[in-house]
């Protein structure tokens, strides 16, 4: 027989590392109930597996430093490589960087969906589940 | 999604779609290739033609010299006569094709031709693939003609301009012609090809032409030129020395007396570059960085035979397995031409110039670092046929 409980569960969103537009991820859902327990269902995700704020902070850190961008420049999920002024090769040593700090390897057909530091970002979880 | 010049895409028939963000292969030195379009992609044509041979993709660029500098050229004829026309050897002087082969007027002829038979049939396939490529890239001499009289200020206005710089393109594409004969002779005497496929190859490609993205701006141009003469001397200095491991000394003398021919080009055009470095060393910098930028695209890397969509690929991935042409020699070339041009001694450069300095002397390493960690990889190789054997199979 269950017992009643009171259980807090709240969900903070992705650090505010990333924008406001960003890709949005769990709400902050503060639910505090007696009696039954309750599995709290997130509202709203854009992305199937959303990436850990510490990761897309990584990829962003990787990114900056293969194309030797000043520390306060913007560098968010949604930027793409090449608007951050990379070429291929660039592009190409991102991944390896990323393959290095993550200690994954990617597939050539993955590495070829990688535009933007959130796919980068998205990629690295799937292949570290 | 608009074409961006400066990513390369690698196109098979898998990605039809030239709008789609490829990004290079880590596997394979096919990162260095250019871009190449299929004709039957939907992007260009919604019908799809039989017997298509790839096509340049890259928005094709040209007059990118300002015409103000087609005066130093002019005033370098003088410099070039004494300079550039010397290493240039004289038609007595010269080899030619029938010095290496059997002698058709000899009562020996026919066991002459047994002979190279007998020493053929002890070359394995993949050698062969990799020579035939390099036999169809000489043969293709009229497209390389025509990209040196692209060029502002150094082109031959007539056929039969007496300026030094025509003097060198005409005698410069009378010696390399000698080449494409010579390996074509010996390939047909050899019995190990099918020279009809051989043949169609060379028509596809001769039809295709290439860009090398030179805009006829003979600052690009001639790097361009620079890199792609020590490239040949490279790889026909392999393939004489892999004939000579495979027991045929006539034919490793055959690549070798080829190579040696291309390593005099290269000292001529490494010269041109130098001189042109004296003068105008910010603009020569910039003009080396955009090349590597864009990437030395191989000559011959719209190749067809009207069967393989990725022909270069698959003759690349070969070449590089033997060892005749690789990524490592990519990255060999460009550190040596760095050092020849002493590019990490300009001084007086342009922020930009600096910039194009920097790119340039710090691109060797990189390129090493990718191909390492391609070589690193655990690599599924397939075989596939080459029809210019008849279908033989060949591991990649």
């Amino acid at each position: 027989m269950a017992s009643a409980t009171a259980s807090s569960v709240s969900f903070t969103s992705l650090s505010s590392s990333l924008k406001k537009n960003q890709v949005s991820h769990l709400k902050k859902v503060s639910v505090s109930f007696g009696g039954k327990s309750f599995k709290p269902v997130p509202l709203r995700f854009r992305v199937a597996c959303a990436a850990k704020p510490e990761t897309v902070e990584k990829v962003c850190e990787i990114v900056r430093k293969q194309l030797a961008l000043p520390a306060d420049s913007a560098i968010t999920g949604e930027s793409k490589f090449v608007s951050l002024g990379a070429d291929s090769l660039d592009t190409v040593e991102i991944v390896m960087g990323l393959e290095e700090e993550f200690e994954i390897s990617v597939e050539e057909e993955s590495a070829q969906s990688i535009t933007t530091v959130q796919e980068a970002a998205d990629m690295i979880e799937k292949l570290k589940e | 999604m608009a074409l961006k010049l400066n990513l390369v895409n690698c196109q098979s028939q898998k990605y039809p779609s030239f709008a789609l963000p490829q990004m290079a292969s880590l596997r394979s030195p096919k990162f260095f290739m250019a871009s190449t379009l299929r004709s039957n992609s939907k992007e260009v044509e919604t019908l799809k033609k039989p017997f298509s041979p790839p096509r340049e993709v890259h928005v094709q660029v040209t007059h990118s010299m300002p015409p103000q500098k087609i005066e130093i050229f002019k005033s370098l004829e003088n410099w070039a006569e004494q300079n550039l026309l010397v290493h240039l050897k004289p038609v007595e002087k010269s080899w030619q094709p029938q010095d290496f082969l059997p002698d058709p007027a000899s009562d020996g002829f026919h066991d002459q031709v047994k002979e190279l038979r007998e020493r053929a049939k002890e070359i394995p396939d993949d050698y062969f693939i990799a020579l035939v490529g390099d036999m169809v890239t000489e043969e293709a001499l009229p497209t390389y003609q025509t990209m040196l009289n692209t060029l502002d200020g150094v082109r031959d206005e007539t056929g039969a301009s007496l300026t030094p710089w025509a003097i060198w393109t005409r005698a410069w594409t009378a010696e390399e012609n000698r080449h494409g004969d010579l390996l074509n002779k010996y390939l047909y005497l050899s019995g190990r090809v099918d020279m009809k496929q051989i043949e169609k190859t060379i028509q596809y490609l001769i039809g295709s032409g290439m860009d090398p993205r030179t805009e006829n701006n003979p600052y690009l141009g001639f790097i361009y030129t620079s890199f792609q003469e020590r490239a040949t001397f490279i790889s026909h200095g392999n393939t004489a020395r892999l004939a000579k491991d495979h027991g045929d000394v006539k034919l490793a003398q055959i690549c070798g007396t080829i190579a040696s021919d291309e390593k005099r080009h290269e000292t001529a055009y490494t010269k041109i570059v130098e001189k042109l470095f004296e003068i105008d060393p910010d603009g020569t910098v910039l003009a080396f960085s955009d090349m590597m930028r864009k990437k030395i695209s191989m000559p011959a890397h719209l190749m067809y035979d009207g069967r393989d969509d990725n022909l270069f690929e698959h003759f690349s991935a070969v070449a590089q397995r033997l060892g005749v042409y690789t990524a490592r020699d990519y990255a060999d070339i460009l550190e040596f031409l760095v050092g020849r041009w002493k590019v990490a001694d300009l001084t007086g450069l342009s922020a930009e110039g600096q910039k194009a300095q920097d790119y340039v002397c710090g691109l060797p390493p990189r390129i090493r670092r990718l191909e390492e960690r391609a070589q690193g990889r655990v690599k599924q190789a397939p075989i596939i046929p080459f029809s210019w054997i008849y279908d033989r199979e060949v591991k990649l």
